[in-house]
C-alpha cells in the first residue's frame, strides 16, 4: 500500500469553491451583524457605551431591562429578568412533559396520532399560537379562566393577559403548550433509538418498570435533553411573536421580553442605537448555550 | 440448580405459528443447545423461557415450578443478548453489579458482598483489569465475557443465551466455545444456548434439539443427531458439509429389492438397509450420505454412482468435491492427494452401506440410521 504523503493544498482549487459562499456569507451574515455592533456603539461624537448604559439602567418599565422596583411584587420586574423567569419555569416543565408524553406513547395504539396532534404546536405559526394563547386565557371565550370558574377559584377567572400579576405567567403556560412537540419529538426519536435489548436485558436481571426508566432508560437519553433543554433556553431568549400578539408586553411592562424592547427602541422610539444595543446583548446571551452546543457537537 | 420444562408450549405472532407445540425437557446441569436455521423459532422458544414473551399455550415449568405467568425477574434466570446489551452509560464494574444492584433489598446483600462478587466472578473470567472501563472501550470478546458475568454474578437457576457467539471473529468464536463449555461444565448451571451454527452446537452440547419451522425435529446427543438424524432435516442440517440427499425409488423384484438412484441401479445388498426398506413397505426414499463416507473411483465397479466433477474446493487437509449425478450435487470429501478435474468423470461408491441412511421421501422420517 502505498503511504499517503502530506496533501498540497491546492490554492485554485479552494478558491473557487471558497469564493462564492464567502462573498454571500460577508455580505448577509458578517456585515449585518458587524454593522449592528458599530452601531450600538454610535453616539453623537464617534463611538462611546452610552447606549449599553442607557438600555440597562432605563427605568421605564416597558423598556426596562432590569426593574428593581418591580422586586418583591408582581412584574413588571424588567424584561431581561422576565427571560429568564420564563426560561426557569419553560424549560423544566417543557423538558419533562415532552419526555413523559413520548414515553408514555411509545407503545400506545394510536399514539402516533396523539403525538401529532400536540405536534401541531411546533406547526403553527407563532404568531397564531400567541392568538391561541390570548383566546385561550380570555375571560369570556378562554379555556383556562372556565376551568378555574369551575373550581370556583374567583381570583383566576379573569383574563389572564389583562393583569400584571398573570399576565406574564398566562404567555410562560402558553409557551409550554406550543414548545411540547418539540421535546416530545426529540424524545420520541430518541427513546426509538434504544435498543429494546438493554430494557429486555434488565427485565431479566430483576429491574422493575421504574428502575429500567431512571437507570437505563433516562442516563442514555441524555443527549436527547441536553438538545431540549439548550434548544428551549435558546427559543426562550428570543422569544417574540407570540409576547407581541397576545400583550404587547402589556400590561405596563408585565410581559415584556428583551426581543421586544429592541423592537420597541426600534420601532417606537425610533433609537436605533439603542436598539441595536438590546439586540447585541440579547445576542451575547444566546451565545452561551449555543457555544456550548456547538463545542458539544464538534466533541461528538 | 434447576431442569427446565415446556410442555406443549405454542407462540403465534398473528398467522406465523412461531413455535408449534414444543415439547422439551432439559436436565438439571444440563448444555442444552436449540439448533435451527434462522426463523426456526429457537429464539422465541428462548425468551419465551426467559419471560419476555408469554405462550399462547402450553406451560414451562423451571425446577419444577410453573413459571408460565410470571414475570423475567421472578424466574431466576440470567440471559446473555446476541449483541450483549452491556449498558453504554456505565462501567463494567456497574454493568456487572446491576442485577445485585437493583435488588440488594431482595436478596439481602451489603455493598462489601457485592463488591466481593463483581471482583469473583470478574477474577473467573479474567476481566478484573477492564472494570473501569465503559462497554464502548472493550473489544467484541472483551464485551461477551463481561456479559457472561453480569449473567452469572447473579447465579442464577438457569442461564440462557442466544447466539452470544455470533458477533465474534471465527478464530475468537473457536477460543470463546471451549472456554464456555469448560465454564458451564465446572459451574454446573443448567444453560440452554441458541445457535444456527452447528458446530458450534456439536462442539459444545450435551444434547441438541434441532429445530425447523417452530418444530422440534429431533433431540439428541451431538452423536445421536449426527448418525442417526430423526428427519432428513436434520440430515441435510448438520454437518459440515451436511448430508448428502439423493432421491431413489425401490421396487420388489421377488425376494430382491431393487434401489433406483440417479447413475445408479442395482439389488440392495445390506440386510439392514434391505431389512427397513420393506418394512416400511414405501416406494420412494431418500437416500442420505455424509461427505467423508463416500469413496470417488476414477473407474466404474458394481454398485458405484456415475457422476461428473462439478468445482473442487481444496481445504489443505482435504478437499470437497462437488461431483453432480443427473442434476443432483453431491458433496464428497476426498484426500488432497486426489487430482481431478472439473467435467472428469467419476464414480461415486459409499464407503460401507451401513453408514447409509435412508428417509421415507413422502414423511421425511428416517427409516434407518448410519453406524458409526
Amino acid at each position: 500500500m502505498p503511504v499517503a504523503g502530506p496533501r498540497r493544498v491546492r490554492w485554485g482549487v479552494l478558491a473557487v469553491f471558497l469564493t462564492p459562499a464567502l462573498i454571500l456569507l460577508t455580505a448577509f451574515v458578517i456585515a449585518p451583524i458587524l454593522g449592528t455592533v458599530a452601531i450600538s456603539f454610535e453616539c453623537k461624537h464617534g463611538f462611546c457605551l452610552k447606549n449599553y448604559v442607557d438600555v440597562i439602567t432605563q427605568q421605564s418599565p416597558d423598556l426596562a431591562l432590569i426593574y428593581p422596583p418591580g422586586f418583591g411584587g408582581p412584574p413588571p420586574w424588567g424584561a431581561l429578568i422576565h427571560n429568564i423567569v420564563w426560561i426557569l419555569i419553560h424549560v423544566p416543565l417543557t423538558t419533562m412533559l415532552g419526555l413523559i408524553i413520548a414515553y408514555l406513547l411509545k407503545d400506545t395504539l394510536g399514539g402516533s396520532f396523539i403525538k401529532s396532534i400536540i405536534f401541531i404546536g411546533m406547526v403553527i405559526p407563532m404568531v397564531v399560537g400567541g392568538l391561541i394563547i390570548r383566546f385561550m386565557f380570555d375571560k369570556y371565550v378562554g379555556i383556562v379562566p372556565k376551568i378555574f370558574q369551575f373550581l370556583g377559584v374567583k381570583s383566576l377567572a379573569i383574563t389572564w393577559t389583562s393583569y400584571p400579576q398573570t399576565a406574564l405567567i398566562a404567555l410562560i403556560l402558553g409557551s409550554v403548550w406550543l414548545w411540547t412537540g418539540f421535546s416530545m419529538t426529540i424524545y420520541a426519536a430518541a427513546l426509538e433509538t434504544i435498543p429494546r435489548d438493554y430494557i429486555e436485558a434488565a427485565k431479566v436481571d430483576g429491574a422493575s418498570e421504574r428502575q429500567i426508566f431512571f437507570k437505563i432508560i433516562l442516563p442514555l437519553l441524555k443527549p436527547a435533553t441536553l438538545v431540549v433543554v439548550l434548544m428551549t433556553i435558546l427559543w426562550d431568549l428570543k422569544i417574540f411573536d407570540i409576547v407581541f400578539v397576545a400583550t404587547l408586553g402589556g400590561p405596563g411592562g408585565a410581559s415584556t421580553v428583551m426581543a421586544l424592547v429592541m423592537y420597541m427602541y426600534f420601532a417606537r422610539e425610533l433609537d436605533f442605537a439603542k436598539a441595536a444595543a438590546v439586540a447585541v446583548l440579547l445576542a451575547l446571551l444566546t451565545l452561551i448555550p449555543g457555544v456550548y452546543m456547538a463545542r458539544r457537537a464538534v466533541k461528538g | 440448580m434447576a431442569d427446565v420444562r415446556l410442555e406443549n408450549v405454542v407462540k403465534r405472532f398473528g398467522k406465523v405459528v412461531a413455535v408449534d407445540h414444543v415439547n422439551l425437557h432439559v436436565k438439571d446441569g444440563e448444555f442444552f443447545i436449540l439448533l435451527g436455521p434462522s426463523g426456526c423459532g429457537k429464539t422465541t422458544t428462548l425468551r419465551i423461557i426467559a419471560g419476555l414473551e408469554y405462550p399462547d399455550e402450553g406451560r414451562v415449568y423451571i425446577g419444577g415450578k410453573d413459571v408460565t405467568d410470571l414475570e423475567p425477574m421472578d424466574r431466576d434466570v440470567a440471559m446473555v443478548f446476541q449483541n450483549y446489551a452491556l449498558y453504554p452509560h456505565m462501567t463494567v464494574y456497574e454493568n456487572i453489579a446491576f442485577p445485585l444492584k437493583i435488588r440488594r433489598k431482595k436478596l439481602g446483600l451489603t455493598k462489601e458482598e457485592i463488591d466481593e462478587r463483581v471482583h469473583e466472578v470478574a477474577k473467573m473470567l479474567h476481566i478484573e483489569e477492564l472494570l473501569d472501563r465503559k462497554p464502548g472501550q472493550l473489544s467484541g470478546g472483551q464485551q461477551q465475557r463481561v456479559a457472561l458475568a453480569r449473567a452469572l454474578v447473579r447465579r442464577p437457576k438457569v442461564w440462557l443465551m442466544d447466539e452470544p457467539l455470533s458477533n465474534l471473529d471465527a478464530l475468537l468464536r473457536v477460543v470463546m466455545r471451549a472456554e464456555l463449555k469448560k465454564l458451564q461444565k465446572q459451574l454446573g448451571i443448567t444453560t440452554i444456548y441458541v445457535t444456527h451454527d452447528q458446530a458450534e452446537a456439536m462442539s459444545m452440547a450435551d444434547r441438541i434439539a434441532v429445530m425447523n419451522k417452530g418444530r422440534i425435529m429431533q433431540v439428541g446427543t451431538p452423536h445421536e443427531v449426527y448418525y442417526k438424524p430423526a428427519h432428513v432435516f436434520v440430515a441435510t442440517f448438520i454437518g459440515n458439509p451436511p448430508a448428502n440427499i439423493l432421491e431413489c425409488r425401490v421396487t420388489q423384484d421377488g425376494d430382491k429389492i431393487i434401489l433406483e438412484c440417479p447413475g445408479h441401479r442395482e439389488e440392495i445388498r445390506d440386510p439392514e438397509l434391505a431389512d427397513a426398506v420393506r418394512r416400511a413397505g414405501v416406494r420412494e426414499i431418500y437416500l442420505g450420505m455424509r461427505p467423508e463416507h463416500i469413496k470417488i473411483l476414477k473407474h466404474p465397479e458394481p454398485g458405484t454412482f456415475k457422476g461428473k466433477v462439478y468445482v473442487v474446493e481444496p481445504l489443505g487437509s482435504e478437499q470437497i468435491v462437488d461431483v453432480t449425478i443427473d442434476g443432483t450435487v453431491v458433496k464428497v470429501k476426498a484426500p488432497p492427494t486426489l487430482s481431478l478435474q472439473p467435467g472428469e468423470t467419476v464414480y461415486l461408491k459409499p464407503e460401507d452401506w451401513k453408514k447409509v441412511m435412508v428417509f421415507d421421501k413422502k414423511t421425511g422420517k428416517a427409516l434407518k440410521g448410519a453406524t458409526p
